[in-house]
């Protein structure tokens, strides 16, 4: 069976290419999910894409990628800085999860420094525009890559 | 066309790989790291300079002499990345797009790891992927293109 990576966009993220360009860049949402999808495509995996402005939901959500995905890329925007109730759904779900930010989150304010879910996650790619979202892909699935982790 | 070269810095004790640790840091040693950049390098058409230094002043001397002979720098300063505002200011003097690796989640570590004070001077930071985040960090640079 094919393996199944949930794609989590959290909130304002729906507003990509529409707000502070500057920031986040001129690809909308839509432009991400088919650069992955085409990655996606190379590496054999098939990607469940979910955007929610709603905290609660995207609990609800990742509570139910437990048994279901072979992984998480989570975008969660501002909710990563101070969502403890994200960051306990992570680790209850047991599915490996990198936290991806398309902007380098430590170049801007100090709140954003801070991320309440980066230590129930795999790890953490930041700072790479769109290519976050790629880069975390293949750290995710790559099995090339895989010999010289223990 | 110019062929791209990446300089690649691995701080203290990095030389030590695969001989401490290892359940955080994985079994490779830093040849095995350098060898996958190699090998990811010639796929790509670019070229890699790996060095590694314990000594910090050393590392700023490198990167004071990279800007012209690199096009990019991957550094893991290993726990210099935690204090070190020397080499905050040789990276942020840089004329050269930086990424910032770490083998190991820092997040998931003791809280002095948590933050990065060269982090903000980088174009991006890739941390927790084992050995894998040099090869990532490879590919961030040599995609970087439209990104600054």
């Amino acid at each position: 069976m094919t393996k199944q990576v949930a794609v989590i966009h959290g909130p304002n993220l729906n507003m990509l290419g529409k707000r502070e360009v500057g920031i986040y860049g001129g690809k909308t949402m839509e432009d991400i999910n088919s650069e992955l999808e085409g990655e996606a495509k190379k590496l054999g995996v098939s990607l469940d894409f979910y955007q929610s402005n709603t905290e609660g939901e995207i609990v609800t959500y990742i509570q139910q990628c437990r048994g279901r995905m072979e992984g998480i890329l989570l975008n969660a925007g501002a909710y990563t800085h101070y969502s403890i109730a994200l960051r306990d759904a992570i680790s209850a779900a047991q599915v490996p999860t990198v936290e991806v930010h398309i902007s380098n989150v430590y170049k801007r304010e100090l709140f954003r420094h801070t991320s309440v879910i980066a230590p129930v996650c795999i790890g953490q790619i930041c700072g790479f525009g769109a290519q976050s979202y790629i880069l975390a892909l293949r750290a995710l699935m790559e099995e090339r890559f895989d010999p010289w982790i223990a | 066309m110019k062929i791209k070269r990446y300089l690649v810095i691995s701080g203290p004790n990095m030389n030590l790989l695969g001989t401490r640790k290892t359940s955080i840091y994985g079994e490779g040693s830093l040849e095995d790291i350098h060898q996958g950049l190699h090998q990811r390098a010639l796929e790509l058409g670019v070229e890699v300079d790996c060095r590694q230094f314990n000594n910090e002043g050393a590392i700023i001397d490198c990167l004071q002499e990279a800007t012209g002979s690199f096009d990019g720098v991957i550094i893991n300063a290993g726990a210099l990345a935690h204090y070190s505002y020397a080499l905050r200011s040789a990276i942020g003097a840089m004329l050269l797009p930086c990424v910032e690796v770490f083998i190991s989640n820092i997040h998931s570590r003791e809280e002095f790891r948590h933050k990065s004070v060269i982090a903000p001077v980088c174009v991006g930071v890739i941390a927790g992927f084992g050995k894998k985040s040099y090869l990532l960090a490879l590919e961030a640079l040599f995609n970087l293109g439209d990104v600054k």
